[in-house]
């Protein structure tokens, strides 16, 4: 579903954010990246829906060289990657319902698969009884369920989250992480960057582990360290 | 289809609300911009308009009183053909009455005023004349050798025209001209402006619209759509502007009835080509100052 090949990504003239990174991701898995601040799990995550583009290397996704891609075709890619960040990134003046309607709406779904797809993915992840409700009058917990139903409304074949646990208690952590899992069983593939050890361990996933842009360690069911 | 022009719409309004100052200033700066194009395209038409008379090399008009007989009429063309080495008698013109009107219809077109107190009957004919001689002196000579004989009512000579017109339009031309570019230039960058302001109000919702993969056009359309609405909007109030400005001066010469300064107004249908003109520019200004400013700005 993943492919990278050598990749190496600099920002500026620093220190490459990340560096010569080769690894597959098989259709349905789910991964954890893991590593401090800085050590370039983010910037994995945008390289793989082209967010970034690396200066060497090559990232395929779903069987395409997604930097070989024309910009035009970018966004048709993306429709087949949701993406889920720590700081939810909801419209703030749209309903909870209208953020989930908006990634249709943007790419041109009609109405009537929006009303019918909106309410079934909100009772996917658990608030069809908040609808109505606007980001300001939910809980942490609640906004990444909206941001998540807002990725997975399209159906998209691979989940990104950046840190989705990262502002929240544990235990409403671990409400999201069920949620992931669940959505990682219909056979969507999730990649996950995060530096909670407690849930890596607690998931018992395949992890890989990244040190100053370097992978250190690639293991299938793997523990934080 | 339909839902993504209505959302096109609605956004546009939504922004155009949220910007209300910067609109209003992008709107009025197009405006006036486009009512000084307005304003070029308009004197170009009325000096041209005043100098309908003189088409085809006419250097020299003897205008016939009204109420000269047809003797007075042969006596004066023959005079006139009995000047060969001057003038080119086989481009001698003569407008009689009916045609001299005809011709007024057009020079007074927007001047209803002195054209209502001008009938077939009251208005002079006129023998038009195109010289061969180059020498103007002696062109004016021939033309005070006409204004003696009976009949005659006036001789106009091109040359005194030509002069004022070209002194007064080429100023006016340029300096117009050299103003609503500049101004057209500081329009394009306010609508540029209200854009770039615009998306950054809308930055989250843009990097959300991107994520989830919207296309590039779907996320400029509103945009282009508003700098679009913006110019046309300038460019309908630079129409009435416009037309209030021609009312306006229009009244005012028709004071001036017997002077050329009566033939420097336009005429409506000449009036609506160039307000169409002035929308089109002000649409596809507003259009390309956002496109680039969308296209600039989306890829952050």
């Amino acid at each position: 579903m993943i492919r990278l090949e050598n990749v190496t990504k600099t920002y500026g003239t620093e220190i490459p954010a990340v560096r010569d990174a080769s690894f597959e991701i098989a259709k349905g898995e789910f991964v954890f990246m893991v590593g401090p601040s800085g050590s370039g799990k983010s910037t994995l995550l945008r390289l793989m829906n082209r967010q970034e583009q690396p200066e060497r290397g090559e990232v395929w996704v779903a069987g395409k060289d997604i930097n070989a891609m024309a910009d035009s075709k970018v966004p048709y890619l993306r429709r087949n990657i949701g993406n889920i960040f720590q700081d939810y990134k909801l419209l703030l003046n749209k309903t909870v319902f209208e953020n989930v309607a908006f990634a249709l709406e943007v790419i041109g779904r009609p109405k009537h698969v929006i009303r019918q797809q909106v309410p079934a993915v909100l009772d996917l992840v658990g608030l069809s009884d908040k609808e109505d409700r606007f980001p300001h009058q939910l809980s942490g917990g609640e906004q990444q369920r909206v941001s998540i139903a807002r990725a997975f409304v399209n159906r998209p074949l691979i989940l990104l989250a950046d840190e989705p646990t990262g502002n929240l208690d544990p235990a409403t952590g671990e409400g999201i992480m069920r949620l992931l899992d669940r959505i990682n069983n219909t056979g969507t593939t999730v990649v996950m960057a995060t530096h909670d050890q407690r849930i890596v361990n607690m998931m018992r996933r395949r992890v890989v582990q990244l040190d100053r842009g370097v992978i250190v360690r690639d293991q299938e069911r793997g523990v934080y360290d | 289809m339909i839902a993504r022009i209505s959302y096109a719409f609605r956004e546009t309004w939504a922004s155009f609300k949220r910007n209300v100052t910067l609109t209003m200033a992008a709107v009025i700066t197009s405006a006036v911009s486009l009512l000084l194009v307005g304003s070029t395209f308009l004197i170009q038409r009325a000096f041209d308009n005043l100098l309908t008379r003189w088409k085809g090399d006419v250097e020299l008009i003897v205008y016939v009183r009204s109420d000269a007989d047809p003797n007075q009429i042969q006596v004066i063309e023959d005079a006139l053909k009995s000047q060969p080495s001057i003038i080119d008698v086989t481009k001698l013109r003569y407008l009689d009455q009916a045609e001299s009107y005809a011709e007024a219809q057009k020079l007074f077109a927007g001047d209803p005023g002195t054209l209502r107190l001008l009938t077939p009957e009251n208005i002079p004919s006129q023998f038009k004349v195109v010289p061969i001689s180059q020498d103007s002196n002696l062109i004016r000579e021939l033309g005070e050798q006409f204004r003696g004989l009976a009949g005659v009512r006036e001789v106009a000579y091109a040359q005194d025209v030509f002069d004022v017109v070209a002194r007064v339009s080429q100023f006016i031309r340029i300096a117009t001209t050299a103003m609503s570019i500049v101004l057209l230039v500081v329009a394009v960058g306010l609508i540029w402006n209200t854009i770039r302001t615009a998306m950054f109000a809308r930055r989250r919702e843009i990097e959300v619209m991107k994520l989830v993969g919207a296309t590039n056009w779907f996320i400029r359309i509103p945009f282009m759509l508003e700098g679009l609405l913006q110019g046309l909007i300038g460019g309908v109030l630079s129409c009435l502007g416009l037309w209030g400005l021609n009312s306006a001066w229009s009244g005012a010469v028709a004071d001036f009835n017997d002077t050329e300064l009566a033939a420097l107004v336009v005429t409506d249908g000449y009036m609506r080509f160039v307000m169409i003109i002035l929308l089109g520019i002000g649409a596809i200004a507003g259009a390309v100052g956002s496109g680039i400013a969308a296209s600039r700005f989306l890829d952050v």
